[in-house]
């Protein structure tokens, strides 16, 4: 009994020790990221509470978020964000789940396969949106063939998909880019469990519809879900895709934010900065919930 | 009704073969066990009956009908697998009537036979839980009570029991076969654990290399094994060969009758088990002289090798008395000798 209290005081006195090393390891990445992002935030929530001395203002308000708010031109905008982000996510989030499906189905073990799907994740946002530009714009390559195949009788033809109403040249890059990365986030789900729980609905007479609905999709759904509350973060903070192939009204909220926090009018520079904050708060909403979902789906794990 | 028959099956995966030739009966009601060391065949074995894998050649029969041609979910049969692998998003009463609800029962008869099936099988009160919230052996109960619900023809169980440890793995035996008896259900049962099988069985199959090497009682298996192979399966240790002469085998420990083998000449192998050798301090009538050359202490048993002039004899006794150095008469029961064809 004395030994076991020795032990178990000896125990905590190592675990305490290991603790405080940790947190001497950690601390300076901590005091890095805490001070770029905790005091760029703090500069920022200050700016935006209209706290800018070198333009005259000194005095903390809420008008900016309220005019910023109030301003019909920012429904506009936060409208075309939600369906950039909300289209791209569900378009990527569909294609992803059948190219899993099908990858699971027929080269699960593939190298090639996976490799080809890990292209997109490597290449970066911009440098798709300017391909997007070569390819889709109305004296680009798409164009030129199309006139030259005959199927259209000039380039000048061919429909407006880069800086359009629709904002397809944007959906095109975002849902060209996040589908290996969702794809790969469920495929992983399903080689851990999918297999074997279809062979179980198999046996207990589910038909292959109902082991779609009634087995994979709850199996998939918090890791899908996550990925995709992290594709959704993404594409409604972006703003370089937006930016290049956008229209220049309605903007996107990132656009309108550094357009408002660009301005050479410095009184602009709030307003800005209120938007960003907007984005931030609406982002990191996102993320907290696709952690909760990623820890739920890993709960899900352990109990088989 | 169900009876089960596999006919010539070969099965196997590429072009590597790993059961072949294999003809089985079940017959309504029976409990079968398909016993076999790891990579025998036995899991594909299952796998065939339950529709996952196509036969290369040969045929399964349900109740007298082929059934090649159907998927899983199409047979009349269900197999409960190695890991409980229940749903993770469903709760207790989620699983069992899981197949009852792809059937398209309604909601009702549902309720009523899920609760009839948790009755019985001891998970009564349970069926709200959540799957991670009840322990192992109530885990393996309610993959078993998923299965049972659906009524099946056949039940396939695929070492159910492998994932638990040693009292709950003997609980579970005494439970299957209590739940089997009362079901009736044609039930295949596979494992690599001789005790497991020739405890739970109507009858065991041994599976060796993919193939079948004998079918009958426990008792069968155990005692009258139809060759070497399966007889050092079931912890065969003794094998001495001799001569026939006029319906005895002749041999360094002795004659022994061997009715099944009657041709004069020939060198047949015979076996003991270790637990029916009789050791003696004294020789006497029929016996051979031998010294100990090692002991084990093995708990209910202690297990000896000794040193004839015919070989090395293992025995297994209850006594402790024999110790390495010591000489002592050894004993081969005629009766308990079992004499394989030549």
């Amino acid at each position: 009994m004395v030994s076991g209290q020795i032990g178990g005081r000896d125990a905590r006195t190592r675990a305490a020790r290991w603790d405080l090393c940790l947190a001497g390891l950690l601390a300076p990445a901590l005091a890095v990221m805490l001070l770029l992002f905790g005091g760029g935030l703090t500069l920022g929530g200050l700016q935006a509470l209209g706290y800018l001395p070198g333009a005259g203002m000194t005095e903390l308000t809420a008008a900016h978020f309220t005019r910023v708010l109030q301003d019909p031109d920012f429904l506009t905008s936060l409208g075309l964000t939600l369906h950039i982000a909300l289209t791209s996510t569900v378009i990527a989030a569909v294609v992803s789940v059948a190219l899993a499906l099908a990858l699971t189905r027929w080269s699960i073990r593939s190298r090639l396969v996976h490799f080809v799907l890990q292209v997109p994740l490597t290449v970066p946002h911009l440098v798709v949106a300017v391909s997007m530009l070569f390819l889709l714009a109305p004296a680009g390559l798409a164009a030129r063939l199309a006139a030259a195949l005959g199927l259209i009788a000039s380039p000048g033809e061919f429909p407006l998909l880069v800086n359009d109403r629709g904002s397809i040249g944007i959906l095109l890059v975002y849902i060209w880019k996040e589908i290996p990365f969702i794809a790969l986030m469920v495929l992983s789900v399903l080689q851990n469990a999918g297999g074997e729980l279809i062979e179980v609905g198999r046996t207990l007479k589910a038909g292959p519809w109902q082991r779609f609905r009634f087995i994979l999709l709850p199996v998939i759904a918090p890791s899908l879900a996550a990925a995709c509350l992290i594709v959704f973060a993404f594409t409604f903070g972006a703003f370089e895709v937006p930016w290049l192939l956008g229209r220049t009204y309605p903007m996107s909220l990132p656009v309108r934010g550094y357009k408002s926090y660009a301005d050479v009018d410095l009184a602009a520079r709030p307003e800005g900065i209120a938007i960003g904050l907007i984005i931030a708060l609406v982002v990191m909403g996102a993320v907290a919930l696709a952690v909760w979902l990623n820890r739920l789906a890993g709960s899900r794990e352990a109990i088989r | 009704m169900g009876d089960l028959r596999l006919e010539g099956l070969a099965l196997g995966y590429g072009p590597e073969a790993v059961v072949r030739d294999l003809t089985l009966s079940v017959a309504d009601g029976e409990m079968m066990s398909l016993l076999g060391p790891s990579g025998a065949g036995k899991t594909t074995i299952l796998r065939a009956v339950a529709g996952f894998i196509r036969p290369r050649a040969g045929r399964v029969l349900i109740d007298g009908r082929p059934v090649d041609d159907l998927p899983p979910e199409r047979r009349a049969v269900v197999m409960v697998f190695q890991k409980a692998l229940l749903f993770p998003f469903l709760d207790v009463a989620g699983n069992i009537g899981f197949g009852l609800k792809m059937q398209g029962l309604d909601p009702g008869e549902i309720r009523r036979r899920v609760d009839a099936i948790m009755d019985l099988t001891g998970l009564a009160g349970l069926g709200r839980r959540k799957v991670h919230e009840i322990s192992g052996g109530q885990q393996q109960r309610a993959a078993l009570a998923r299965a049972l619900v659906l009524q099946p023809a056949v039940l396939l169980l695929d070492e159910p029991l492998s994932s638990l440890d040693a009292n709950l793995r003997q609980q579970m035996r005494e439970f299957i076969q209590q739940i089997q008896a009362e079901t009736r259900v044609t039930t295949l049962f596979v494992t690599h654990d001789q005790g497991e099988a020739l405890m739970m069985s109507h009858r065991v199959s041994l599976l060796l290399g993919g193939r079948l090497r004998q079918t009958g009682t426990p008792r069968q298996l155990f005692y009258r094994p139809a060759d070497p192979d399966v007889a050092r399966f079931f912890g065969g240790e003794n094998f001495f060969d001799g001569r026939m002469e006029n319906g005895l085998l002749k041999t360094a420990f002795g004659d022994f009758p061997a009715p099944d083998t009657e041709n004069n000449g020939r060198r047949p192998l015979a076996t003991i088990r270790p637990e029916d050798v009789r050791l003696a301090p004294e020789a006497g009538n029929g016996s051979v002289m031998g010294e100990v050359t090692q002991t084990r202490f093995e708990g209910m048993a202690t297990r000896i090798w000794i040193r004839c002039d015919g070989g090395l004899v293992v025995a297994l006794t209850p006594e402790s008395r024999w110790t390495a150095g010591q000489r002592l008469a050894v004993v081969f029961p005629p009766d308990k000798v079992r004499v394989f064809p030549a």
